[in-house]
């Protein structure tokens, strides 16, 4: 009989202390993740805002009629197919200039804070142009500068992946 | 008996070790999603903060575009206005609270700093101050000036960067 008690204690024990491990052992794999979650960096989304809304008023080398065109009205320019002044194609230069000047402004390498980043252009959600770089990540910061004229409803869209 | 009650004994040692542990790791746990919380509320404070700061200068008359230009967002510097600024920041001690501002162009590079001699052939503006060094803040802003081209002015604008450090405690 007393056998009999104490088989049964001592199955309750184990059955206890596993119950125990298996959630000590839960725990600690919450708290591992929860401790190793990779640290964000202090990216700057208004940077990137920024970036854009200054990038827009570069003026480039194509001229038209009237004026050295920026690089908001090169966009409306390639949505119209039009041409610089020398014959060039709007959008050849805007392509041109834009990726110069992401490349310039955001260095990307794994030494560096930036992996990757992506620059659209879509014209009524059709993708007009993209200039994309690098490994992306999971952690993205980006912002969206809308424009529209004479019916035409253009979205840029920055992403740049940390 | 005595073996039963020890056993009772035994299992009642197990249980309160086993709530004790579970209590120390669901308060460790919590411990670490507070902390953690807290260290982004404080790099967002900090984001917002050199927002501002940027911000709050780029939009100062001594720095904006105003309606000078057909772009004059909000991220936009006048470079004519920023070098005469330049040459008379002696009229401005401790304005702004910043220990150094300097305007670097992005687009095109280069390392040429802006005297009244070379503008605007040149790439880095400093406005007060020496080099930037230490702990600086920056932001990307569109820097205009008014060119000539074949008798006709027209507003030219290139991508720069506006660096600020703080006054050292």
């Amino acid at each position: 009989m007393i056998k009999k008690i104490n088989r049964k204690g001592q199955e309750e024990m184990v059955g206890f202390a596993l119950i125990i491990i298996i959630v000590a052992v839960i725990l600690l794999i919450f708290l591992r993740i929860s401790i190793t979650k990779p640290e964000k960096e202090a990216v700057e989304s208004y940077e990137v805002q920024n970036f854009l809304l200054a990038g827009l008023q570069y003026t480039t080398d194509c001229r038209d009629a009237y004026e050295f065109r920026s690089i908001q009205n090169l966009i409306f320019d390639c949505n119209d197919e039009k041409d610089c002044e020398d014959g060039r194609k709007a959008c050849d230069v805007l392509k041109s200039q834009l990726t110069e000047i992401i490349e310039k402004s955001w260095q990307i390498g794994q030494e560096e804070p930036v992996k990757a980043y992506e620059f659209k252009i879509l014209s009524d959600e059709v993708e007009m142009l993209k200039i994309a770089r690098g490994n992306i990540t999971s952690n993205k910061r980006g912002a969206i500068v809308p424009l529209s004229r004479a019916g035409a409803s253009i979205d840029i869209i920055f992403s740049v992946y940390y | 008996m005595k073996n039963k009650s020890q056993m009772k004994i035994q299992q009642m040692a197990f249980m309160l070790i086993a709530v004790t542990l579970f209590f120390v790791l669901v308060g460790m746990l919590v411990l670490v999603w507070k902390f953690s919380d807290l260290r982004e509320t404080a790099t967002a404070l900090e984001e917002k903060e050199a927002m501002l700061l940027i911000t709050k200068l780029a939009n100062s008359p001594e720095f904006s575009c105003g309606r000078a230009f057909d772009y004059g967002g909000s991220a936009c510097i006048d470079a004519d206005k920023v070098m005469m600024l330049k040459e008379n920041i002696g009229k401005y001690p401790g304005f702004w609270g910043v220990k150094n501002i300097e305007i670097r162009k992005i687009y095109p590079e280069g390392e040429e700093i802006c005297s009244l001699g070379n503008y605007p052939n040149c790439n880095i503006i400093r406005v007060k101050g020496d080099e930037i060094s230490g702990n600086y803040i920056s932001n990307f802003v569109a820097l205009c000036r008014k060119e000539l081209y074949e008798g006709d002015v027209y507003d030219k604008c290139e991508l720069a960067k506006l660096m600020v450090s703080y006054e050292e405690q």
